[in-house]
């Protein structure tokens, strides 16, 4: 069985949720495992139906007060007892319990919670996990999964070791979701699991929003970002420059934020902001996934790197290779020239 | 308190990479290396909290020869003594077997009060190793750091979190605990003239295969779960339109077609 572990936050699903679960069934009809969704919180009844939804008839759910909030003790203790479940249910007859019902693969998504909670799981039975995949198959008995290193320049293929269950968190991005068709939209079989008492080591005390003062890149039609290829702070004023002519925002990526070249209210990613302006430009950002999450959905992108391998240019509509220093100065002079 | 500050070193990461002939890895000769980015959020944050509460700060790595580099640069910059992970059998270790490596060398060192890691590593980066030490010692831990308050008579630790979309969440564990610290969020220091000539008297041990008591066969590529098949540079999905041209040619094309073309100007 492949568990896929789910992440909610207002009683929604996270997107990256929802890649991950199609990934799950997909990858579930290739090598014939039943696929199931792992639901843990307080309260967490609700999002139930939308997993059938999205195609999940099967669902386990640990619903306790103590899950309310994130605690790696709590989480991995509720995932442990889907997993004890499974090898040690009610059905399991002289031979065991069936292959079928064996945990095989337990995944979760590289972000949130998954790189959080996975790898302790993963230690604490001794079982292979691989982080920030990309794409899994199965040749023969043996398990493949290739995985981003080099902040997703490079793509590293590997093969698992001993037995089952494996662990993967899924890179965000790297599974689109696709349209769940009508006929596969089922009512699921939810099987709720006790928590049972656990010493809980961490404690959440409280929780703050620091977008508060961000700048507003919601209303800006055009972002023109930097990043670590901008090599010096006095360079930012390229980007500024080319923002100022188009009218656009200043974005960033984290590495220059980081440097303090600027504040971290540009800062555009998974932890800082998503935003999906109709032009975005690019500027020395060699693309890591999580600059991608926070600007791969502008309609259209514009990618200025020396590196004609950056993982920029997959998502980019059109892609300069070549010294930055030269050509963006070129740009603003052209788009200056237009404007007077 | 007694603070083991994690030190990776890893190829620089504005060097352009090239894969090697047997596409196992990349080619590291020629290749600059320096000390994990993330990893020096972590050692001066572990510096700065031993100037609030005393102690002592541990520098420890993982690797061969070349990584002393690091660990000197650690005891120059401030770190009272270093602990150095080095065997040939070590080279090939997966996230699991390094985590490992690491958990015993802190037990051998008879425990400390707070581990701390880079929250990844500008290579594999995946940023699971530091969560898994905390589970082979039975620690608790927190990811993704990006400030830490310890009150170590009260043996706990105050953090906080960044999680995703800015949004940043308070922890109290207990301590020892394991800490993986965000990037950017202090400014590490320099190493002295002072630091660079008081560490050549810091105490640097050297542990390996045998001193940490692990099998044979529990490290490396042998005791590793996850086997290298092969290292490759990603097909182009996307269907990018390369503008080529001089610098002004390539800008000119570029503005006529997202005029247009694309229709975003």
């Amino acid at each position: 069985m492949i568990l896929a572990l789910t992440e909610h936050e207002n009683q929604n699903f996270k997107p990256l949720t929802r890649e991950l679960l199609g990934m799950a069934r997909r990858l579930g009809q290739e090598l014939e495992e039943p696929v199931a969704a792992v639901v843990l919180g307080s309260g967490v009844d609700g999002l139930v139906p939308e997993l059938g939804a999205l195609g999940i008839d099967r669902v386990f759910t640990v619903d306790d007060p103590a899950l309310s909030a994130y605690s790696p003790d709590a989480y991995l203790a509720a995932l442990g007892a889907v997993t004890d479940a499974l090898t040690r249910g009610p059905d399991a007859g002289p031979k065991g319990i069936p292959n079928s019902r064996r945990p095989y693969l337990v995944m979760a998504g590289h972000a949130g919670i998954g790189p959080d909670l996975l790898p302790r799981m993963a230690a604490q039975l001794r079982r292979p996990l691989v982080a920030a995949c990309v794409d899994i198959e199965k040749q023969g008995e043996r398990l493949f999964m290739t995985r981003q290193i080099f902040n997703a320049k490079m793509h590293m293929r590997v093969s698992l070791r001993g037995e089952a269950p494996y662990f993967a968190t899924i890179a965000p991005g790297a599974f689109p979701v696709s349209e769940v068709a009508e006929e596969d939209r089922v009512r699921p079989e939810t099987v709720p699991i006790e928590l049972g008492e656990v010493h809980i080591r961490q404690r959440v005390i409280g929780r703050e929003e620091t977008a508060t003062g961000a700048l507003d890149f919601g209303s800006a039609s055009t972002i023109v970002s930097g990043g670590r290829g901008l090599k010096a702070p006095e360079n930012v004023a390229l980007v500024v420059e080319l923002a100022q002519a188009l009218g656009g925002a200043v974005g960033a990526s984290r590495p220059v934020v980081d440097a303090g070249w600027l504040p971290r209210e540009h800062q555009i990613g998974s932890s800082g902001q998503t935003v999906s302006p109709k032009l975005y430009f690019a500027i020395g950002i060699s693309g890591a996934i999580q600059h991608l999450v926070g600007m791969q959905t502008a309609q259209c992108i514009v990618a200025i790197n020396k590196d004609a391998d950056a993982p920029i240019f997959k998502v980019a509509q059109y892609g300069i290779v070549g010294d930055l220093f030269e050509i963006v100065p070129e740009i603003t002079k052209i788009i200056n020239d237009l404007n007077a | 308190m007694k603070i083991v500050t994690c030190m990776k070193l890893v190829p620089d990461p504005t060097a352009r990479l090239l894969i090697n002939e047997s596409k196992s890895w990349i080619q590291e000769t020629d290749l600059s290396f320096v000390l994990n980015e993330a990893d020096s959020y972590a050692l001066e944050e572990a510096l700065a909290l031993k100037e609030k509460h005393g102690g002592e700060v541990i520098a420890l790595s993982v690797g061969q020869e070349s990584t002393l580099r690091i660990l000197r640069q650690g005891l120059a910059t401030g770190a009272d003594r270093a602990i150095f992970l080095s065997d040939k059998r070590f080279r090939g270790s997966d996230e699991f077997v390094t985590a490992q490596i690491i958990a015993r060398a802190v037990d051998k060192d008879g425990g400390a009060d707070l581990v701390l890691t880079g929250v990844q590593s500008d290579d594999l980066g995946t940023g699971t190793t530091g969560v898994m030490v905390a589970e082979l010692l039975g620690w608790p831990h927190a990811s993704v750091v990006i400030s830490v308050d310890a009150a170590p008579e009260e043996r706990r630790v105050r953090v906080r979190r960044e999680l995703e979309g800015g949004i940043t969440e308070e922890v109290e564990l207990e301590s020892p605990c394991v800490l993986t610290l965000q990037y950017g969020i202090n400014q590490p220091r320099y190493p002295s003239l002072k630091g660079i000539m008081a560490a050549k008297k810091k105490e640097l041990r050297k542990w390996d295969l045998e001193d940490l008591e692990l099998g044979d066969d529990a490290v490396g590529v042998s005791g590793s779960m996850v086997e290298v098949a092969a290292v490759f540079v990603p097909e182009r999905t996307g269907d990018v339109e390369i503008i080529s041209g001089s610098p002004a040619e390539a800008a000119a094309r570029l503005v006529e077609k997202l005029r247009k073309e694309a229709k975003a100007l």
